[in-house]
């Protein structure tokens, strides 16, 4: 059997595959040489067979996975000057959603709060319905936040993941990873069957931030991996975003002490549009986060509720601290506070309770 | 040259009679003890000899073999002592053979021929009815608890052949000291603030709710659960029996060599052996830590650091009440009625009661969690969220309720529910709002089946606490707050 149909994707692929070559190695591998040649040249070194070629190509077109090279008119405009741009990318769905809109990375820890989860899978939607495509990691946490509120409420979201594409990586978010791709794209420098390995993140943070217009951190802490997005930004002239947070909040160190080096304030997608310089463009500005939450509440009864109320805040609360600031034994209060939660005035979890 | 005398020996939390036969004949001097000794009775020889011989009498220069019947059952401790030198002194005829007709003897000898102390004094004196027994003085107390009226004591040797001889009369029996005994239990005043905490443990005092406590180092956790033995009332009498015999048997000192009354707290180690926790040993099975909390409290501080195989043994207890002990030798079923409470950090870094202020990453998280299954957390009815208290309170609060008031509400609380007549819970009243609460926490996820059921309990427990019959909205709410815990370590 001959191989001489296969493509010079299928040479890409391999050199990629091969265990000894990592992305800067095959960077160099490919700075002069097309594919094949830079395959021929090294296939002793390599140990490789033309059989193990088409092997492997055979493998990603079965997948789905579609290979993009630089040169290519398929080859993202954003990595086309970048200095550290990888010398192949593997895209899981549909490719051009890479070039189709303004994009914005969300970003964040994995082990968010509350607060957090919401701010980014509120961002995410609304961008997402803004007609931005959301980039993000495909992580746990604020990561895989983002893309559920973006997901299907417009434009494409982009996941941009460490290992190979077979492989979704935290196991967890399995389904995410169906539905982005689904509606948008997952890309990788990684070839299939590459685990997702721990030095492999900031690798992907980098190709996270060249690929994005705009990068947001939503929750970080003060030494998260959330630091080398925004490096990698700062190296690209791409403006960082942050989203305030609490003082008293490990998990908004990371943005506050952004925005005091000089990060734009993100409250809603609004500020987010500014930056893109799109606002007022063609696309409109959806209504700020604090005004969209569900169903109509009613204020709280005057009285108990009302007192119990007034003791809350969006910090959240123990209980112990609402004993003491209301004076009303632990069955009143929590009545109350139940009270206040069904009329979705107050939320509860895990004994701490904050206004909504 | 025969004698035969009766006494019992420990096995586990139970006595076993044995018969002590002594033969004393001609030949070579010895003196042979057969039938399954452990070390200390076969040490016993020396200790005999040297107290006889400090008693007064001679010791005969002739071939002595002890015979410890049943032979098949191993016998341990050094309680034979006694039997062994009363039997002796009848073989070589010191004594008459009438003098010890009609009773058993069980006590440890000093070389100065003093009686000294027996562990498990209770179980022997059960197996050796109906025999009346002769005991140590300090022994009388807690021999007379189970077979008042046909216990003798003695304090020394000399003076119990004197008695047996019929030349003096018994000396009459201790009587009970006036001794104080509440001072070691720690009082809830102590703790400032902990609103939620002490909360906490009146509910479970109340309604035997099994409780877990999660809280960063220094809420509090270990303070407060020190303090939930003191709301409990003290033990019915035939409870209190029961955990003086297990106490007994283990070897615990007992107070004034008297019952029991007060809950025990046992607070064991989170390096706790299996076999500590639950009981066991080779042949002789002991009662292990959950048998010693009977109709008390088993404090498990650092839950999370407790091997794995430790806890899961921990179920049976939990749901029986009783642990059965298997061994080679035999099974032996032992009491474990306990109210458990346990305490543990959220997390490896403790900090994650409150989700932003947590350093550990998921995957850490996660593997501290894994070591409680959850069929383990499905025992705790009650799993409180602790935070630090407010230093303003903890400076200059003012000192909480005393434990005395909360007990008195405990037990008011366990009298109305002993009074409400059984049937379902559900029967029962539960105001319409309440139960539209627990049906919109089931719907939407927060509860689940086996969840409902507990916080029905629990909000159960708390309308008995306030003296109301139907348990209202704010009952259920608060025992939804006092199981909000759940949330943090699944």
């Amino acid at each position: 059997m001959t191989h001489a149909h296969l493509p010079e994707e299928a040479y890409a692929v391999a050199l990629a595959s091969a265990p000894s070559v990592g992305p800067a190695t095959l960077r160099g591998l490919l700075a002069s040489d097309p594919p094949s040649v830079a395959w021929a040249r090294n296939r002793r070194e390599l140990g490789g067979s033309v059989h193990e070629v088409a092997r492997i190509w055979a493998r990603h077109t079965e997948l789905g996975i579609s290979i993009l090279l630089p040169g290519q008119p398929s080859w993202p405009e954003r990595l086309a000057e970048d200095p550290q741009a990888p010398a192949v990318l593997f895209s899981l769905g549909d490719p051009s959603v890479l070039e189709k809109a303004p994009t914005v990375a969300l970003v964040g820890t994995r082990a968010p709060t509350r607060y957090g989860i919401g701010v980014a899978a509120q961002l995410g939607a609304d961008l997402s319905g803004a007609g931005v495509s959301v980039v993000s990691g495909l992580a746990l946490g604020i990561d895989g936040a983002a893309h559920e509120g973006a997901c299907g409420a417009g434009a494409s979201p982009i996941g941009v993941v460490a290992g190979g594409l077979d492989d979704p990586y935290p196991r967890r978010h399995a389904r995410l990873w169906e539905r982005v791709a689904e509606c948008g794209a997952i890309v990788s420098e990684s070839p299939a069957g590459v685990r997702t390995e721990k030095w492999r993140f900031p690798v992907r943070n980098r190709l996270l931030a060249a690929l994005s217009d705009v990068v947001v951190v939503v929750e970080s802490r003060h030494h998260g991996g959330s630091r080398h997005t925004v490096d990698a930004a700062a190296a690209r002239g791409i403006p960082v975003g942050a989203v305030p947070g609490s003082i008293r909040s490990a998990t908004s160190e990371g943005p506050n002490a952004l925005l005091a080096d000089g990060a734009f304030p993100v409250c809603s997608a609004g500020d987010v549009l500014v930056a893109l310089a799109l606002e007022g463009a063609q696309v409109s500005v959806p209504a700020p986060a604090r005004a969209s939450s569900g169903p109509s509440r009613a204020d709280p009864a005057p009285g108990t509720d009302l007192r119990v109320y007034e003791a809350l805040s969006p910090d959240p609360a123990s209980l112990d601290d609402l004993t003491r600031a209301t004076g009303l034994d632990l069955s009143a209060l929590c009545g109350a506070l139940e009270r206040l939660a069904l009329a979705g005035l107050a939320i509860g979890v895990g004994g701490w309770w904050e206004r909504v | 040259m025969l004698a035969s005398v009766a006494s019992a020996t420990l096995s586990g939390a139970v006595g076993r009679a044995v018969t002590v036969e002594v033969h004393v004949s001609n030949g070579l001097p010895g003196f042979t003890i057969v039938g399954l000794p452990d070390a200390a009775v076969r040490e016993s020889r020396d200790r005999v000899r040297a107290a006889v011989l400090s008693s007064g009498v001679p010791w005969p220069l002739r071939r002595i073999t002890i015979n410890l019947a049943p032979s098949g059952v191993r016998k341990g401790g050094a309680g034979l002592d006694l039997p062994i030198a009363i039997g002796l002194l009848v073989a070589v005829g010191e004594l008459g053979p009438d003098r010890t007709e009609g009773l058993a003897f069980c006590g440890e000898l000093g070389l100065n021929g003093a009686l000294r102390h027996v562990p498990g004094m209770i179980a022997l004196a059960d197996a050796t009815s109906p025999l009346a027994l002769v005991v140590p003085l300090c022994d009388a107390r807690e021999a007379a608890l189970v077979r008042a009226g046909v216990v003798h004591a003695a304090a020394t040797l000399e003076e119990l052949i004197g008695i047996l001889r019929g030349q003096s009369e018994w000396p009459e029996m201790p009587a009970a000291s006036a001794v104080t005994r509440a001072a070691s239990v720690p009082d809830l005043s102590d703790v400032r603030g902990q609103a939620v905490g002490r909360r906490a443990l009146e509910v479970a005092a109340a309604g035997r709710h099994h409780l877990l406590m999660i809280g960063p180092p220094g809420s509090g956790k270990t303070m407060l659960a020190e303090r939930l033995a003191g709301l409990l009332p003290l033990l019915a009498p035939s409870d209190a029996l029961t955990v003086t015999r297990i106490h007994s048997a283990a070897g615990c000192a007992l107070p004034d060599g008297a019952l029991l009354d007060r809950p025990p707290f046992r607070a064991p180690h989170h390096q706790a052996s299996v076999v500590s926790l639950v009981g066991g040993g080779s042949w002789s099975l002991r009662p292990g830590e959950v048998s010693l909390a009977t109709h008390g409290v088993l404090f498990l501080d650092e839950l999370g650091e407790f091997p794995v195989a430790a806890l899961e043994a921990l179920r049976q207890p939990l749901e029986e009440g009783v642990i059965r002990v298997s061994r080679a030798g035999g099974t032996v079923t032992f009491p474990a009625a306990f109210l458990l409470v346990a305490a543990m950090n959220p997390c490896p870094c403790g900090e994650g009661v409150y989700e932003g202020a947590c350093t550990c990453t998921p995957a850490s998280r996660a593997r501290y969690r894994r070591r409680l299954s959850a069929p383990l957390l499905d025992r705790f009815d009650l799993i409180v969220p602790l935070s630090r208290p407010d230093p303003d309170e903890l400076l200059a609060g003012k000192a909480g309720e005393r434990s005395a008031a909360v007990a008195a509400r405990v037990a008011t609380a366990r009298a109305r529910a002993a009074a409400r007549r059984p049937g379902p819970e559900s029967s029962q009243g539960v105001a319409p709002d309440a139960e539209a609460l627990l049906a919109s926490k089931l719907r939407s996820g927060d509860l689940s089946a086996r969840g409902l059921h507990k916080v029905k309990r629990v909000a159960r427990t708390v309308a008995d606490l306030a003296g109301e019959d139907v348990v209202s909205f704010a009952h259920v709410s608060e025992a939804l707050s006092l199981r909000a815990g759940r949330a943090v370590v699944a």
